[in-house]
């Protein structure tokens, strides 16, 4: 059984800020690191690996060559294998035009898979679209959301655990499919050193738009049928005015007269 | 060189310095000022000072001098032996001192020095460097600063402040004065190891400037302080020697020493050092190991072997003994969260954390080497915890620092029914070679007298921090005989009494465990050279009394 993990480098978004005066991330000195979600679909992934034998997991990402860091950390976690997607011709995409690369790539590459297993959304996006587009562009059946992942003990169908409004929702689905994952542990895994000198003797292979044999005017931002406009920084409100309470009187004429200067009495 | 010339400053007028001229509201409003990490309890102050210029500083020196009262230095108070709080008298918070002056390319040392107030704390400064972007530095500095500042963003490497003080909020300041130290100490040394230049006020008001390499004792062990108006003073290096291991213990003495010295871990007794210039080191990509191992003995053995093998250049080694990760455990099963590490393995009992070099690209990573210490120490690499991304290093400082918060924690709650409990944390160093045999003293003594202990800490310094917990007073009388007797070993192996959390007003009578009558008499000359008035820091490691009081005492008594 072949599962595959896609997955997504970003910075660690706690760091980021905006330029104010060209509207575009400030990158410097912020870490780049595996997208959370993507870390919680790689965890329900290595679940299902330590359940049941024989399930090869492989982790794939479309991105510069840098975001072969974030596969490197997938192997250290315990993937068997990973694939970069990597090529200037692919710079710019927008959500459609990544899943587009990213499904027939597992197409080309990978088409004996069962299932697909990604994070719910990247946190530098937070657009969640690229999951549900490559089922789409797969004809897979998709699951969004979910927190929890039961293999059928012929593997030949999946039983999902995923949020909805009111709770939780059971679902099934035949194999092979897609889920995506919006819950992970409360607390990061380690790996061992161990693990982490193991990740660098497997392979991590980097494949270009050429290699898949894609064609040129889907890639990119030729592929993109949408682009982002602007970026900017949310407006930051005011504290406001904190009155003193402790002569409650004064406090009161205080606030009747911000009140009534206000218009709202 | 030998002689040295202290400069006046400009004048400022002492009533336009900020400042709070009411115990009551001191207290009352600033009432964090009266306390440091010690939790010390404080004697009250009759004024609190915010100056932020040495102009501004001189001119509360010399309006207290006249007025004779003491002046207690304070900045970030993040201190654990109470330093910081005042026994009555002024404080004078140096915490705005907070500019970046310079910074420069020594291409004779090939190293990067940064010139700052002392206010700065290594958190900031540590940021600044390897971000390369110092706050103000461009827009004010000179077109040199302006020059080095542009060839400093060109380099690739990337420079951090390596001395580590653990609690990163200190000041640069009081680090200087403290000559802090922490778990990189290991690797590179204390503070004293990174300043090359300061600027310090004496109580006179007039300022000292010294750079690292121009002024050294005379054969006979004398400075000359001349002051502004030609009076010249002399200082009598104490001739004690200091002890082999990490120490922070005492005024700094050696044969022919650097006056700058002098003032690095004097604990601010000599004056305020308003101005330091430090060296940044280059930093390299390490990773952060814990390993896990099979017991207490077995860590130390690890630890021995680690120092010995010269290939793998360990950033800190630390230590968790079995007691710290029982500790540990509980807490993760109270609060998994605030542990935020995964379940610690059943099988661990004992760790060692350190911080190895990496390279996340290189694919041909060989460690063989530390493989077959593992494996000699009943461990394997796949039997540890390991990770070199930015957030995993932070998340690993974070959990060894969890243990004194937690040890703090455990202590502040039973202070709630028993206030005159606190707890007793050795600070103790020995040399590489005595390591076993003060582990093995301190287990079998704290095991005979049933007492709730954890151990944890620097142990590639041989400096491991015992932590006793007492529940009843008892328990703590019985705790600080048994902390006594640590102090009396630790000196008799050669040790110091405290490697790095200082004497402050906390420790004095184990000063006296390490140095001779002799020998404080020694630093109470130096003392009173400097302030005559003893006006700075009074109480803060030397119990000291001018000669005259000194005289009426001894008639009093007599």
């Amino acid at each position: 059984m072949k599962i595959l993990v896609c997955v997504k480098q970003v910075p660690e978004i706690t760091d980021v800020t905006i330029n104010p005066e060209t509207g575009t991330l400030m990158r410097e000195g912020v870490a780049s690191i595996l997208n959370p979600f993507c870390e919680y679909a790689m965890e329900v992934a290595l679940g299902l690996k330590r359940q049941q034998s024989g399930i090869e997991l492989v982790a794939i990402s479309m991105g510069p060559p840098q975001a072969g860091s974030a596969l490197m950390r997938c192997l250290e976690m315990g993937a068997d294998r990973a694939t970069l997607l990597s090529d200037a011709r692919f710079a710019g995409s927008d959500t459609w035009a990544t899943a587009l690369t990213l499904a027939e790539a597992i197409k080309r590459i990978e088409g004996d898979f069962d299932l697909i297993i990604v994070g719910k959304q990247a946190i530098d996006g937070d657009t969640a679209q690229v999951g549900p587009e490559i089922a789409e562009i797969l004809g897979l059946p998709g699951i969004m959301y979910a927190v929890g992942v039961e293999l059928a003990p012929d593997r030949k169908r999946a039983r999902v655990k995923r949020e909805v409004e009111s709770g939780y929702e059971i679902v099934e689905m035949r194999l092979p499919g897609l889920v995506s994952i919006s819950k992970g542990p409360m607390i990061r895994s380690v790996s061992s050193f161990q693990e982490i000198l193991d990740a660098r003797k497997k392979e991590l292979r980097a494949l270009s738009a050429s290699d898949l044999e894609l064609e040129q005017d889907k890639l990119g931002l030729h592929g993109s049928p949408t682009q982002v406009v602007e970026i900017f920084p949310p407006l930051v409100k005011d504290r406001g005015e904190l009155i003193d309470g402790s002569d409650a009187e004064a406090a009161t004429e205080k606030a009747i007269a911000f009140l009534r200067e206000k218009s709202f009495i | 060189m030998y002689e040295i010339t202290s400069e006046q400053v400009p004048s400022v007028a002492f009533d336009t310095i900020r400042r709070v001229e009411s115990s009551g509201d001191i207290l009352k409003d600033y009432g964090s000022y009266l306390l440091d990490e010690s939790k010390l309890s404080h004697q009250g102050a009759e004024c609190l000072f915010f100056p932020t210029t040495e102009a501004e500083l001189s001119a509360i020196f010399r309006e207290m001098a006249k007025r004779g009262v003491k002046v207690t230095l304070s900045a970030a108070r993040t201190g654990i032996v109470g330093g910081a709080v005042p026994y009555g008298g002024a404080i004078v918070s140096l915490e705005r001192f907070d500019k970046v002056l310079e910074l420069r390319y020594d291409r004779s040392t090939r190293e990067w020095l940064v010139r700052l107030e002392c206010g700065v704390t290594v958190r900031d400064l540590n940021t600044w460097a390897m971000k390369k972007n110092f706050p103000g530095l461009y827009e004010n500095g000179s077109p040199e600063t302006k020059r080095f500042l542009q060839e400093y963003r060109e380099d690739h490497a990337t420079y951090f402040y390596p001395p580590d003080p653990t609690e990163m909020g200190a000041a640069l300041g009081g680090t200087v004065s403290t000559n802090a130290s922490g778990a990189r100490t290991y690797r590179y040394g204390p503070t004293r190891n990174w300043v090359r230049w300061m600027r310090v006020m004496l109580a006179s008001g007039e300022v000292l400037e010294i750079p690292r390499g121009k002024y050294f004792a005379t054969p006979a062990g004398e400075f000359t302080v001349i002051d502004s108006n030609g009076s010249e003073t002399t200082i009598k290096v104490p001739t004690y020697s200091m002890p082999k291991t990490k120490n922070a213990a005492g005024i700094f003495s050696a044969p022919n020493m650097d006056l700058i010295d002098l003032f690095i871990g004097s604990e601010g007794i000599f004056g305020a050092v308003t101005q330091a210039e430090v060296a940044l080191g280059r930093w390299a990509n390490p990773i952060s190991i814990v390993l896990f191992l099979p017991s207490d003995d077995k860590a130390i053995e690890f630890v021995q072997l680690l120092r010995s093998e010269k290939g793998l250049h360990p950033e800190f080694i630390e230590f968790y003994s079995a007691s710290a990760l029982d500790f540990l455990r509980i807490k993760q099963k109270e609060d998994p969260k605030t542990v935020g590490m995964p379940i610690i393995p059943d099988y661990a009992e004992a760790a060692i954390f350190f911080d190895i070099g990496f390279d996340p690209e290189a694919r041909d990573n060989d460690y063989s080497m530390l493989e077959a210490l593992a494996l000699e120490c009943g461990s394997t690499l796949a039997r540890s915890w390991a990770g070199y991304e930015q957030r995993d290093l932070e998340r690993f400082k974070e959990f060894r620092h969890l243990l004194p918060e937690t040890t703090n924690a455990i202590i502040a709650e039973r202070k709630k029914r028993i206030p005159e409990l606190h707890k007793l944390g050795t600070d103790f160093a020995v040399p590489d070679e005595a390591l076993e045999e003060i582990w093995a003293f301190y287990k079998s003594k704290l095991e005979g007298a049933g007492l709730e202990w954890v151990a944890y800490g620097h142990i590639g310094n041989n400096h491991i921090h015992i932590n006793i917990m007492p529940r009843t007073i008892e328990e703590m009388h019985l705790g600080l005989s048994i902390y006594r007797e640590f102090a009396k070993k630790a000196v008799s192996l050669n040790g110091t009494i405290s490697a790095e959390h200082g004497v402050g007003k906390i420790k004095k009578e184990f000063l006296s465990i390490m140095f001779s009558d002799k020998d404080l008499e020694e630093m109470k000359a130096v003392k009173r050279a400097l302030d005559p008035g003893l006006m700075i820091n009074p109480g803060t490691l030397l119990d000291i009394v001018r000669k005259n009081e000194d005289t009426r005492l001894r008639k009093t008594g007599s």
